[in-house]
C-alpha cells in the first residue's frame, strides 16, 4: 500500500516508475498536481499519490481544505434566495452562491417547477464550474431528461464530513478501496435509512426513526474524525448499536 | 463582511425533533458536557481550553502602570476579547459583533465585578504606581457555548499567573526579575464559572446545556450563570428570548451549581497537577527558600 | 455614600418609605409623539424614559452597529427589531458622556430588542423593521426594568400584535452577599441607593403569566436568595401589568370620547365614562 500510494509534498520529485504508461490514452493529471513543461510532474498538495493505470491517470488523494465545484460533480447544496428564474443555492458556507435555474429540474416547466423555500436542500449535479465564475447546478440529466435521484432533499438530516470521505464515500467500490464500511455495516445491522454524498463535504440521511438518523450521524462523524479503519469501524457498529438498544 | 452560515430547513427541524425524542446529534444527555480539557503553557497565565471543537486560549500578562485618578487605590484589572476570523469567518477585527460584545460583557460581569481579584492588592503606591493585570481571551475555534469555555479559560489563566515581586524600600520600587526572586500569585478570592443553558422548543420546556454551534442556532433563548463553588452567583444573564417558566429557571440554577463544583475541583486538580511538574527537581523549593533569607 | 440598611430591620421601612413588597409611582403616558408610529412616556420613580417607535417600514440604509440585532433583516421572513438606547448626559448626579460603542448600552439594546422580538408577532411582518429608539431622560435605578415598559407600551400604541404586554420590574434583597443571615428579606423595585448597595435582579415576565422573559442579576448573592427575589419581581411585573394596562384603556376611553376613533367591535363591553 505504502510503496503502491506513496505519500508525497508540493514540489517532490515522482519517481517515473510510478507514473503509468498507455499505449493510446493520454495521460491525465487529476488534482493535486501541475506539469512544468518540458516533461516534468511537480505534486502541488500533500497527499497520496494515486496511479489508475486504465485510465491512464495520476492524481493525488488528500484531506482537507475547502471544496472547489468541478463539472459533474455531485453536491448537496442549500438554496439561499429565489430569484426571477433560478435559485442561488450555497455549496459551503461564506463562499459566492452556486445558481440553480428553476427548470432544471425533472419535467419543470414555468408552472410546475418545484418550489423550494429559502433552507431547502438539493441534490445537485454541477454542470458548469470555472475559475472566477459562480459555478451552475442542475437536478436533471440534460441528455435523459431523467432526475436521476437528484432533486430536493426533504426531511432527514446533513452532517459535515471532510471532503475525503466524501470523496471516498463516493467511490464505486468505497470498501475496498475507500476503505469505508459504516453505512453497510449499518445497513447489515437492520437500520433502514436512505442516504445522498455531496461531494462538498455533506452527508444528508433520512429513516423513519429519528434514532437511526442520529446513529449514522455519530458513526459517520466518528469514522471521519479518528481515520479509522474497516476493522475499528466495524468495532464502532457494534458499539453505537448495543448504545441504541 | 460574509453573513454567519445558517442551518438549512432540514437540520433546524431535524434537531428540534431529535431533541424532543430527547436525543442529541452527539448522543450526550441534557445536561452534559463534552470533554473538557485544560492545559497551562510554558509560561505562566496561558491557558488552552477545549470544549468538545471549541478551542479558547487565554493570556494573562501584567505590567506597572499610573492607576486611574478617581481610583487610586485600586490597580487596574482589563479582560479583552477577540473574535477573529480565524474562529469563523462571519467575525472580523476592529468591528465587534454581538457576540463579541455579550461575551465580553459577561466575562466582565463574571470576572471583574464579582469581585474574583482583589484589585487594591495590585496597587503599588498610591495615586502613583500599580499594577494592570491584563487577560486576552482569542477564540481559537468556535462550535459552541463559548462563554463557559472563556470563563473557565479567563479564570484558569489569572489563577495560573504569577506577577513579579516588588518591594518599596525608602520610596524606591523595586521590581525583581524571575531569576532574582520567585514571582508571586494574583490575590484571588474566589472563581466564578460560566453555565450557559440554551432552551428549545415553543415555549422554552427544553433545557441543554453546553449546546454546539449547530444548537445554539436553533435555540430560543438562553441563559448564562455565573457561580462559584460557595453557591454565590456572581451574574445571570437571560438576555431575551422565549420566556421560560420561573420555576425552570430555579432548577436550572441548582443544577448550574453542580456544574460550577465540578469545574472547580478539576481546576484545582489541574493547578495542584502543573505545580507539580514546574516543581520536578524541588528547584523551587530551593529557590523560594533563597528568597526568604 | 454608604446606604444605611441597619434602619430597616427596625421599622421595616426603606430609605425612601416604602414597604418590601411596594412599588414607587409608575406614571405612564402613551401616544405622545404624534409624528410616531408608536410613543410612551413612563416614570417609574425618579428614573423617566422615553419612547418612541416607528414602522413596521421597509428597512432603511443599514447603520453599522446602530441596530440592537433581533431578526437581522429577517431570516426566515421575520421583522427585524431594532433598538437604540440614548442616555441622556444630564440623566444621572455625575455627567458622564457614553459614547456611541458603550458595551453597557449594546448590551441593554440587544437585550430589549430579543425581550421584545419573542412576544412581537414579526412573523407578520417580514422583510422589515421596527425600530425602537428609547431616551434616558432620569435615572435612578431600575433603568432596564423602565425600558422595557416604555417600550411595551409604545409597542402597543404602535398598533404591533404581541402576545402579552413584556413588563419588567427589580427585585432585591436586604442581606449584602456575605451575611448568611436568615432573616433577610426581598425587596421590590429597588432605587439607585438601593441597587448600589444591595444584590439586585431585573425580571421581565411576559403578561401575568410566570414566564420569565429577561432575569438580569449583575451582583454577588447567594443562590438560596435567588427564590424568594425571583418570586417578589414577579409579582411585581404582574402589579407594573396592572399599571401598564391601565393606562392603554384610559387613554382608549379618552380617545373614543374625544371622537379620534370609531367604536368598533369588542369595545362595546368597555364603559365610556
Amino acid at each position: 500500500m505504502a510503496t503502491e500510494n506513496p505519500l508525497v509534498l508540493p514540489g517532490d520529485e515522482i519517481d517515473p516508475s510510478l507514473i503509468p504508461t498507455h499505449k493510446t490514452k493520454p495521460l491525465r493529471l487529476g488534482p493535486g498536481l501541475r506539469h512544468v513543461p518540458p516533461n516534468q510532474i511537480l505534486p502541488t498538495l500533500a497527499g497520496h499519490l494515486i496511479a489508475d493505470h486504465r485510465k491512464n491517470a495520476l492524481y493525488v488523494e488528500y484531506n482537507g481544505g475547502r471544496y472547489i465545484p468541478s463539472p459533474s460533480d455531485l453536491v448537496i447544496g442549500q438554496v439561499t434566495r429565489s430569484a426571477a428564474d433560478l435559485y442561488y443555492v450555497n455549496l459551503t458556507p461564506y463562499t459566492p452562491n452556486a445558481s440553480l435555474p428553476h427548470l432544471a429540474f425533472e419535467g419543470a416547466t414555468k408552472k410546475t417547477r418545484p418550489q423550494l423555500a429559502n433552507g431547502a436542500l438539493v441534490y445537485a449535479r454541477i454542470s458548469l464550474a470555472n475559475r472566477h465564475m459562480d459555478p451552475e447546478l442542475e437536478c436533471v440529466s440534460t441528455s435523459t431528461g431523467k432526475s436521476e435521484g437528484l432533486g430536493p432533499l426533504t426531511g432527514g438530516m446533513v452532517f459535515d464530513i471532510s471532503l475525503g470521505l466524501a470523496r471516498r464515500l463516493l467511490m464505486a467500490r468505497s470498501r475496498d478501496v475507500g476503505k469505508v464500511a459504516v453505512l453497510e455495516l449499518l445497513g447489515a445491522e437492520g437500520l433502514a435509512f436512505e442516504t445522498a454524498v455531496g461531494r462538498n463535504g455533506k452527508v444528508w440521511v433520512n429513516s423513519e426513526s429519528v434514532k437511526t438518523v442520529v446513529v449514522v450521524g455519530r458513526a459517520l462523524k466518528e469514522t471521519d474524525e479518528k481515520e479509522l479503519g474497516v476493522e475499528q469501524q466495524k468495532k464502532l457498529v457494534q458499539k453505537l448499536i448495543k448504545e441504541m438498544r | 463582511m460574509p453573513r454567519e452560515a445558517e442551518p438549512s430547513l432540514n437540520e433546524r427541524q431535524f434537531v428540534l425533533k431529535a431533541l424532543e425524542e430527547n436525543l442529541r446529534l452527539d448522543g450526550r444527555t441534557f445536561d452534559k458536557y463534552r470533554a473538557l480539557a485544560l492545559t497551562f503553557g510554558d509560561e505562566y497565565g496561558v491557558a488552552d481550553v477545549t470544549l468538545g471543537r471549541t478551542r479558547v486560549l487565554a493570556k494573562t500578562s501584567a505590567e506597572v502602570t499610573v492607576p486611574y485618578a478617581d481610583r487610586p487605590l485600586d490597580g487596574i484589572f482589563t479582560i479583552t476579547t477577540e473574535l477573529s476570523p480565524m474562529a469563523s469567518p462571519a467575525f472580523e477585527i476592529n468591528r465587534p459583533t454581538e457576540t463579541e460584545i455579550l461575551l465580553s460583557r459577561l466575562l466582565e460581569k463574571t470576572v471583574r465585578r464579582s469581585g474574583a481579584m482583589d484589585t487594591e492588592s495590585l496597587c503599588l503606591v498610591a495615586g502613583q504606581k500599580c499594577w494592570s493585570v491584563r487577560v486576552d481571551v482569542h477564540v481559537l475555534s468556535h462550535d459552541g457555548n463559548l462563554t463557559d469555555a472563556a470563563c473557565f479559560a479567563v479564570v484558569a489563566a489569572l489563577r495560573h499567573f504569577r506577577k513579579p515581586d516588588t518591594s518599596m524600600e525608602g520610596g524606591v520600587l523595586t521590581v525583581y526579575t524571575p531569576a532574582e526572586r520567585e514571582p508571586v500569585p494574583l490575590s484571588w478570592l474566589h472563581s466564578p464559572f460560566c453555565i450557559t443553558w440554551c432552551f428549545f422548543g415553543d415555549e422554552g420546556q427544553m433545557a441543554l446545556l453546553d449546546a454546539t454551534w449547530s444548537e445554539e442556532q436553533v435555540r430560543v433563548g438562553s441563559c448564562t450563570i455565573s457561580l462559584n463553588r460557595h453557591g454565590e452567583i456572581c451574574q445571570i444573564a437571560k438576555l431575551g428570548g422565549t420566556p421560560v417558566e420561573a420555576v425552570a429557571l430555579l432548577q436550572c440554577t441548582n443544577v448550574a451549581l453542580t456544574k460550577a463544583k465540578e469545574f472547580s475541583t478539576y481546576l484545582d486538580k489541574k493547578l495542584a497537577e502543573d505545580a507539580k511538574r514546574r516543581d520536578k527537581d524541588g528547584l523551587m523549593a530551593e529557590l523560594s527558600a533563597e528568597n526568604d533569607r | 455614600m454608604p446606604l444605611d440598611t441597619s434602619a430597616y430591620s427596625l421599622a421595616l421601612l426603606r430609605v425612601d418609605g416604602r414597604r418590601w413588597n411596594e412599588l414607587r409611582r409608575v406614571h405612564a403616558q402613551i401616544r405622545t409623539q404624534a409624528a410616531a408610529d408608536g410613543s410612551s412616556y413612563l416614570e417609574m420613580g425618579h428614573t423617566k424614559v422615553m419612547c418612541v417607535v416607528n414602522g413596521p417600514s421597509e428597512p432603511g440604509p443599514r447603520r453599522g452597529t446602530a441596530g440592537g440585532g433581533g431578526g437581522g433583516g429577517g431570516p426566515g421572513g421575520v421583522a427585524e427589531v431594532a433598538v437604540s438606547v440614548v442616555v441622556a448626559g444630564f440623566s444621572s448626579v455625575d455627567r458622564k458622556r457614553r459614547g456611541r460603542g458603550d458595551k453597557r448600552t449594546l448590551e441593554l439594546q440587544t437585550t430589549i430588542s430579543n425581550a421584545l422580538a419573542a412576544s412581537l408577532h414579526t412573523h407578520l411582518y417580514p422583510h422589515s423593521t421596527i425600530s425602537i429608539s428609547l431616551h434616558v431622560l432620569s435615572q435612578d435605578g431600575s433603568l432596564l426594568a423602565a425600558l422595557i415598559n416604555a417600550a411595551t407600551l409604545a409597542c402597543v400604541d404602535a398598533g404591533i400584535p404581541m402576545t402579552d404586554y413584556v413588563v419588567a420590574c427589580t427585585a432585591g434583597s436586604t442581606s449584602t452577599y456575605a451575611a448568611n443571615d436568615e432573616t433577610a428579606d426581598p425587596l421590590l423595585d429597588l432605587n439607585h441607593q438601593e441597587e448600589q448597595e444591595l444584590p439586585s435582579l431585573t425580571v421581565a415576565t411576559l403578561g401575568e403569566t410566570d414566564r420569565v422573559a429577561v432575569l438580569v442579576c449583575e451582583s454577588r448573592v447567594q443562590a438560596s436568595r435567588l427564590e424568594g427575589m425571583l418570586a417578589v419581581g414577579v409579582s411585581g411585573c404582574h402589579q407594573v401589568r396592572e399599571i401598564l394596562d391601565q393606562v392603554v384603556r384610559d387613554k382608549g376611553r379618552h380617545m373614543i370620547k374625544e371622537g379620534t376613533v370609531e367604536k368598533g367591535m369588542g369595545v362595546e363591553e368597555m364603559e365610556v365614562d
